[in-house]
């Protein structure tokens, strides 16, 4: 187990400096009827989540897909949406992360194709399609790429350049080994070539490698395998295939990516020129069910936005325009992200249908015929256009259901409850992210934390069984001893020999103080190559390493866990990086190579020879939850936690729990939430594991992650070892519209609460008002649900009275994903939609015969007056009046909206950057019931992990606190971004080392350098500035 | 004037420009934050995109960590330029 703190914290990095000890609890759980492992089938970004979620817990995961490389479609993307943070900067250290984890086993180019047993043991048959390298053997120098001689159509660049029949699926591929495609590889085709075998020093090639099959036993499947993207070519319209600079949004995500075909300067593929008139085509596969897919892909408004602001990074002289349907801005802080595009990115929004493009014979330039605002027929010219396309279940997505046994819904995607988002019809088979129904990112990683949850829960009696421990030897003690630096320097085949003289490196550091030992050697990482560092350092009696190869990011941790097998403590040890950083970016300059791998090396080796052990200390974990706020998304985590085997209190303001869901009565999709809601509130009361507090709050908190200690209001403590924040959000109460004069100017809550009392008349009329309180400032967010309410309502009224008149008066609607349907549904069944733009808002007059709706008719070119029964406002969601104090209690932050702020927008959507916190429901943002449930059991299984922990160690590098020389200035905690120094009961600072990351700031402030950052102490950084300069 | 001032007073007068003689390198350290800096850096590697071997990177757990000292202890020992990305 990497050292739970420091990852959490650290979340992208763990694989820091850590290693894997393995320290398991089952909580008072000692029955082993069910398997203790599971199977996640797909390793996509929610995969990934799913995998590392439950390795974590304890389960033994076998994590399978059939690319070459674990990475999915995140890794395919050059940025992401709302903040514009790197894909690949985010999703490699989660790659790394998952293909070391002690607990993930690993297995790409395979498949699942048959699947037998029940829940708790499944027999699952894999097969894996022959690599042709091994694994065990390449080091993934890429030597072979250059000299095969078999050019293919790179798919992971969507086409637009070529690869090697040997190849890497994307530059930061893991596993890093290469494989060979079978279908244009020239010797398994036609018997010549075999050049890779040749050129290849680590012996990895092997033509004799066959396609395997083999057994897995686990006790539970989680399914992520991900999406197709629609293919345009079918549009002729559009002549994607035809015109060369019609491009898809996922070529243009490569056009932009630094690791792209074009190493991120985007040019034309007619011409390779840079393009400046750029044009957006949305819903191109979405929303229609003519050649294309009906649903609404969810997430291509969003990417549209993304990519019209890099490229306007990238070139300021872009002009971009996108023509849309309708804006589906409906995530977390969007729909300021569309204002971001529109205002700084200068980005056009036309709202058109896009009948054709043509294409200029001579330019190649394409031609776009739209409408303005006037009714006029535009013609622009644009450089190139980009088609927004959708997502659709994968080809194979009918046969993986039958293989798994699963149902899937009329669109091939596979079929669950509105009330248990990642259930599929078979017991023990859960369902993430694209497969699932369409959705971006953190929705995906949520569900992957929830699908993880339900496996947890389903498994919980087994956990830590199948998992192995590792037992190391006692660690040397080096006390009092000078240092005796052994150095290898790697020759990476010819990755680093080729360019740096790697013999004279090692000479010229071998002169160096404290170095004893300097060896050069073909490959250190092959398992030769680190027998050979451990043999070393047991012969010569070396108590520090350096190894001057690759770089530390990803090798740094395989070093360590080698030269800990010997018992020499893991911060004993740098990787000096002669790689990436020196042989492969100065190849044209071999003298100049050399040299700097020199320096590189000796500066590394005089950090090295101020290095000391570290030892990491370790802090017990109480097994229970403290979960605040019993409303749906409260109640859905302590009944998972309940589940997963811990104990739970749950706290609640009101007297009775239930929260914002006792007003609502079904679903969009039909589900009965008010019977749902009565079991789920039964379940909790019954369930002996769950202590509920309700009529009162948190009145303090105390203590740190797995020691938490709060108080209640009613004086109660209760000791906890994780914090699920759940507190919900409120109703907007609207003024606008004559809300407070009119009892017929109702909110949609009103509307459903009517319609369950009385049944709608074929006579009345009722208006819809949308986006009430919603996407204006000071309130410029989307509430999320109201679109859906009011499709709920609209269709409930014309389901029961048809000839009853319903008007929806709207900015956009925001049925996104399968939801699309209901549109359609309502637009069907006689549903009218009127468009309004904020600043030409709808009226509602009271006259003496009762509510008129106008609105005036900028968009439809004439006025309209509706007389109507009942004028319906779409008010939104608020946060509770109250988050803010509550922030201020937990030490949490808000957004600007008064939504608590999750620790990562895409890859942390349900922790808090405080260590033991988890967040759920609306108090997160405006979020329906479907998600606020997958959310609730997501943060349950992200707490759950950490409270399966006996005990947590904390990270090595840590800031240390020297008490004495500190004045306690404070400097340090204002400026920690965890809240780990304080302020003690003797009035000084102190560090609680728990909760730190090691991330310096403490030290870099101190103006009494009162803080040293363990493996970065200032006199080790000191040490590696002097020994390349003179001073 | 107090002695204070007087300790604190800079030369006056432009920097007189010097020649820079042929072949001169500029020697130039970057401070690199392992997670993005550090991490861009293999990358270019990665890419094998070219640049003059003149840098060479002093990884840090996060640009937090930089301390003013690491970048007077550089140009006090001769460097002739300190990079710091994160």
């Amino acid at each position: 187990m990497p050292l739970v703190v420091g990852w959490l914290a650290k979340n992208e990095g763990l694989i820091f400096m850590e290693g894997l000890d393995v320290t398991r609890i089952t909580p008072g759980q000692e029955g082993k009827n069910r398997i203790g492992s599971a199977l996640v089938v797909g390793s996509g970004i929610g995969g990934m989540q799913s995998a590392l979620d439950l390795a974590n817990s304890g389960l033994l995961v076998h994590m399978i897909n059939d690319e070459p490389s674990i990475g999915g479609t995140m890794s395919r993307l050059d940025k992401t949406f709302p903040t514009g943070d790197c894909a690949m900067c985010m999703i490699s250290p989660r790659m790394v992360e998952a293909s070391r984890h002690a607990n993930i086993k690993m297995y790409t180019l395979a498949k699942a194709i048959k699947v037998t047993g029940e829940e708790g043991d499944f027999t699952v048959t894999i097969e894996e399609k022959a690599r042709y390298v091994d694994a065990g053997k390449c080091t993934g120098c890429g030597a072979c790429d250059a000299k095969c001689p078999s050019r293919v159509l790179d798919i992971f660049n969507q086409g637009l350049n070529k690869r090697r029949a040997i190849y890497a699926l994307f530059p930061q591929a893991v596993p890093n080994t290469r494989a060979i495609d079978s279908d244009h590889c020239l010797y398994l085709n036609k018997g010549v070539c075999r050049k890779c075998e040749k050129v290849c020093d680590a012996d990895a090639i092997n033509f004799e490698d066959k396609d395997k099959q083999y057994d897995l036993h686990v006790g539970s499947i989680i399914l992520t395998p991900g999406l197709k993207t629609y293919e345009p070519d079918i549009r002729q319209e559009f002549g994607y295939g035809r015109h060369d600079n019609v491009v898809t949004s996922l070529q243009f995500e490569r056009l932009l990516s630094a690791s792209g075909p074009c190493s991120g300067t985007v040019t034309r593929p007619s011409d390779g020129g840079h393009p400046k008139k750029l044009a957006w085509i949305q819903c191109v596969g979405s929303r229609n069910s003519h050649n294309a897919n009906p649903w609404c892909s969810s997430v291509c408004c969003m990417y549209a936005a993304k990519q019209s602001i890099i490229a306007k990074e990238h070139d300021p002289e872009v002009d971009s325009t996108v023509f849309y349907m309708e804006l589906r801005a409906f995530g977390k802080d969007f729909d300021k992200y569309i204002d971001r595009a529109k205002n700084d990115a200068e980005v056009t929004y036309k709202r058109a249908m896009v009948s054709e493009v043509i294409e200029d014979p001579e330019t190649k330039n394409l031609i776009i015929h739209s409408v303005d605002d006037e009714g006029k027929l535009l013609n622009e010219e644009f450089d190139m256009v980009i088609l927004s396309i959708g997502f659709e279940p994968r080809e194979d997505a009918a046969e993986f259901s039958e293989i798994f046994g699963i149902d899937t819904d009329e669109y091939g995607f596979a079929q669950t409850s509105k009330l248990r988002p990642v259930e599929t019809s078979r017991n023990g088979i859960y369902v993430a992210g694209t497969y699932q129904g369409p959705k971006d990112i953190p929705e995906t990683v949520i569900q992957g934390s929830s699908a993880a949850a339900k496996s947890m829960a389903s498994l919980g009696e087994s956990r830590g069984t199948e998992v192995v421990e590792v037992v190391l030897p006692p660690e040397t003690d080096i006390e009092g001893q000078d240092p005796k630096i052994g150095v290898i320097v790697c020759h990476c085949g010819t990755n680093i020999a080729g360019t740096v003289d790697v013999q004279k490196v090692a000479d010229a550091v071998a002169g160096e103080a404290g170095v004893a030992f300097t060896e050069t050697i073909v490959y250190a990482c092959a398992p030769d190559g680190q027998q050979k560092i451990r043999d070393v350092i047991k012969e010569k009696g070396l108590n520090r390493i350096v190894v001057a190869s690759c770089t530390p990011r990803t090798h740094g941790p395989l070093f360590q866990d080698t030269i800990r097998e010997v018992g020499l403590n893991k911060f004993l040890f740098e990787l000096a990086d002669i790689r990436e950083q020196c042989s492969w970016c100065h190849m044209a300059d071999k003298e100049k190579a050399t040299e700097k791998a020199i320096d590189i090396v000796k500066m590394n080796v005089a950090k090295t020879r101020l290095l000391d052990p570290v030892n990491t200390s370790s802090v017990g974990v109480t097994h229970t939850a403290l979960v605040v706020g019993g409303g749906i998304a409260g109640m859905t985590a302590s009944l998972s936690l309940a589940d997963q085997g811990y104990g739970v209190h749950l706290v609640e303001r009101e007297d009775t729990l239930g929260g914002l869901l006792t007003e609502v009565d079904f679903t969009l999709d039909g589900d009965n939430v008010r019977e749902f809601l009565t079991d789920v509130t039964r379940r909790v009361d019954s369930n002996p594991d769950i202590t509920v507090h309700t009529g009162t709050t948190v009145a303090n908190l105390d203590g740190f992650v797995g020691n938490f200690v709060t108080t209640l209001a009613n004086t109660k403590t209760v000791n906890h070892g994780a914090l699920l924040i759940a507190t919900g959000g409120a109703e907007y109460s609207p003024t606008e519209y004559g809300y407070t004069e009119s009892e017929n100017v109702i909110t949609q809550r009103e509307l459903e609460k009517m319609l369950a009392e009385k049944e709608p008349d074929n006579g009345e009329s009722y208006v819809m008002i949308q986006c009430v309180g919603s996407r204006e400032e000071p309130d410029n967010y989307c509430s999320r649900i109201c679109c859906q309410d009011a499709l709920k309502n609209s269709i409930a009224i014309k389901e029961k009275a048809p000839d009853a008149l319903v008007v929806v008066i709207y900015r956009d609607i925001r049925s996104y994903g399968l939801k699309e349907d209901y549109y359609r549904k309502a637009r069907d069944l006689g549903v009218i939609f009127l468009l309004y733009t904020p600043d030409d808002k709808p009226e509602v007059i009271q006259g003496e015969g009762g509510l008129k709706v106008t609105l005036s008719g900028k968009v439809l070119g004439k006025e309209i007056a509706i007389d109507a029964d009942y004028v319906v406002l779409s008010t939104g969601l608020r946060p509770r009046p109250d988050a803010d104090e509550l922030a201020k209690k937990f030490k949490l932050t808000c957004n600007i909206d008064g939504f608590f702020m999750e620790a990562h927008v895409k890859l942390r959507p349900v922790d808090f950057p405080s260590e033991g916190f988890f967040l759920a429901g609306l108090a997160h943002a405006p979020k329906n019931l479907e998600e606020t449930i997958g959310q609730a059991q997501a943060a349950a299984g992200r707490a759950g992990a950490l409270l399966s922990h006996e005990s947590l160690t904390v990270s090595g590098v840590i800031s240390k606190h020297n008490r004495d020389i500190c004045m306690s200035c404070l400097m340090c905690v204002k400026r920690c971004p965890f809240g780990a120094p304080f302020i003690d009961e003797d009035g000084m600072v102190s560090h609680n080392e728990v909760k730190c990351t090691g991330c310096g700031i403490c030290a870099g402030v101190c103006p009494a350098k009162a803080y040293q950052v363990n493996y970065f102490r200032d006199d080790q950084i000191l040490a590696m500035v002097d020994s390349v300069t003179t001073g | 004037m107090t002695a204070d001032e007087e300790k604190i007073e800079e030369p006056k007068g432009p920097e007189i420009p010097q020649e820079i003689p042929a072949g001169w390198q500029a020697n130039i350290i970057a401070f690199a934050c392992h997670y993005c800096a550090f991490a861009a850096a293999d990358l270019a590697g990665v890419m094998r995109l070219p640049y003059p071997a003149n840098v060479k990177v002093v990884r840090l757990p996060c640009t937090g960590k930089l301390d003013h000292i690491y970048l007077l202890r550089a140009f006090e020992r001769g460097v002739d330029g300190v990079f710091a990305a994160g």
